[in-house]
């Protein structure tokens, strides 16, 4: 509760207003609810050949910013 | 979660005893009643209405990405390469575009997460702070182009920049105002459809049917090989796919509420804003060929020289036209730019992050968009920046970037444990996978350009 009203989130009081929230419940899928984007999505184990691809665009990423920078160097000049 | 086409697996910490409901659910459900209302219903009228209410962030990020720099990308092609290669090339960029993005309908609508969010949850800190990093250096140098298009296009009509500036911040900061995702999306969809004033431009031309139709046939005239051509090429690729695109896209299939019922809708979004774009992008081409056909150097003009070159070809009245669509080119990336920005920080950083938030529940979503906007702005003003090398070069920054964020959407959209039966097809990762060796070795031949502009002559370039 305390975490909720950090979030300055509302807390309907369920006894007085179930039908209130039915007629949310009913329209979202339940996972579409703020409250359950608060679980995270297990992480996954990234493969060699994954962790080869990603890093390969990492390093051409670099490389390739190192290039338009020394061409804005270079127009600049 | 839902696991892609299953349906929502019932969890007793989500009854109505024991759920919080936030305002944001509320907004979000009351929009998905009226989508349930239309779906129960059957005939022309009611797919017609479904289709406007599910119509949105397809269409804004294709019109989206016709932004300040994308536009003037379209505008140099014409004035440097006439009618030819370059009309069929830009229809192929946004065919890209449509593989790519119709992706992230499919992961928002089977996770309900946004794309940052999936990224650091399922591949860890590590690899997301970077993907982050590339994502926020590439949307704050995008937002300075932006406001450089906005301040030359209303300086076209003799607004002063600071002023142009401020015109553009009231309009985003209008577009807010609403706290509701539903009111944002029609404003904005309302102004991006200015995105088609370039079409009229183009009529005024009086364009050679005859050439645009063997262009379209024959990909004739070919450009020459070398540089020039080179920049041109990466420039109309960066104007079409680029990483915030995939970041707003599913961040705002997400917040609209969008579930794996909407996806074909979600993709008829996407291809019809690919088409509205791919229309305003041929016509930029087609208004600015009579500047190549009148041999004027128009490579490096800027939103205001454009207007003002085509003036004597098409009067003020089509000049002023010209000026304005680069207004609300700036206007409305601007406003979808800023977006992606604060969703991905939200979903990053775990803050509330969507625009049905009242500006009390959503201080952090609304402050990062706001202050992403008023930097780039404030930056537009220094005077003496050398601002026309990031105009240049922000396109190309947006193609080196995409590989990777593309391999991420493509490990993404393949996961079985987050996507079940809404995994891509083999056509569908043939496709994208073309799409990224595409992207590649049009970065690759620009750093050799770079760096060894020798090969080119050897290659019969110049």
């Amino acid at each position: 509760m305390a975490r909720d009203k950090e979030n300055n989130r509302v807390l309907l009081n369920v006894s007085a207003q179930t039908s209130d929230n039915s007629w949310v419940l009913s329209s979202l899928e339940h996972d579409q609810l703020v409250r359950a984007k608060k679980h995270h999505i297990p992480r996954r184990r990234l493969k060699g050949a994954e962790l080869v691809v990603l890093w390969g665009l990492r390093i051409y990423l670099f490389f390739m910013m190192a290039v338009v920078f020394y061409q804005i160097w270079t127009a600049a000049r | 979660m839902s696991v892609g086409s299953q349906p929502p697996q019932t969890d007793s910490v989500f009854t109505a005893e024991t759920v919080v409901i936030t305002h944001e659910d509320v907004d979000r459900a009351h929009d998905r009643v009226r989508v349930s209302a239309a779906r129960a219903r059957r005939g022309f009228f009611s797919n017609a209405r479904l289709l406007w209410l599910l119509v949105g962030p397809g269409v804004l990020v294709m019109l989206g990405e016709n932004d300040g720099p994308s536009m003037l990308s379209y505008a140099a092609t014409g004035a440097k390469f006439g009618v030819g290669f370059f009309i069929p090339f830009v229809i192929l960029t946004f065919c890209m575009a449509i593989v790519v993005q119709e992706m992230t309908v499919r992961l928002g609508a089977a996770t309900h997460r946004g794309h940052a969010e999936l990224i650091f949850d399922r591949f860890g800190p590590f690899w997301g702070w970077f993907s982050m990093i590339d994502l926020a250096i590439g949307n704050f140098l995008t937002l300075i182009t932006e406001f450089i298009a906005i301040r030359a296009g209303l300086g076209f009509f003799g607004v002063p920049p600071w002023l142009a500036v401020l015109i553009a911040l009231a309009i985003l900061y209008a577009a807010l105002m609403s706290h509701r995702y539903w009111t944002w999306e029609r404003i904005t969809l309302a102004a991006a459809a200015f995105n088609l004033v370039f079409i009229p431009v183009a009529l005024m031309t009086h364009p050679h049917w005859h050439a645009v139709g063997r262009s379209l046939i024959t990909w004739q005239p070919l450009p020459g090989f070398n540089k020039d051509t080179l920049l041109i090429v990466l420039a109309d690729i960066g104007a079409t796919v680029t990483p915030w695109m995939l970041f707003f896209q599913q961040s705002a299939t997400v917040d609209k509420g969008l579930t794996t019922k909407d996806i074909r809708f979600g993709r008829i979004d996407t291809v019809l804003g690919a088409a509205l774009a791919t229309a305003a992008a041929v016509a930029t081409i087609l208004a600015t060929a009579p500047l190549f056909a009148h041999q004027m150097t128009a490579g490096n003009f800027q939103a205001g020289e454009f207007a003002e070159a085509l003036q004597p070809l098409i009067g003020r009245f089509g000049a002023s036209l010209f000026a304005l669509g680069m207004v609300e080119a700036g206007i409305v990336a601007s406003i979808t730019i800023s977006t992606s920005s604060a969703y991905a920080f939200g979903e990053v950083t775990h803050k509330p992050h969507s625009l049905n938030l009242p500006m009390g529940q959503g201080k952090s979503f609304y402050s990062v968009l706001t202050l992403c906007a008023v930097a780039a702005a404030a930056i537009v003003l220094i005077p003496g920046l050398p601002l026309v090398y990031v105009v240049l070069l922000v396109n190309v920054v947006a193609v080196l970037a995409m590989p990777p964020a593309l391999v991420f959407l493509f490990m993404l959209v393949n996961d079985k444990e987050i996507m079940g039966d809404l995994v891509s097809p083999a056509w569908a990762n043939v496709l994208s996978t073309g799409v990224v060796l595409v992207l590649t070795l049009a970065g690759v031949l620009f750093g050799i350009s770079v760096i060894a502009p020798n090969v080119f002559a050897v290659l019969g370039g110049k």
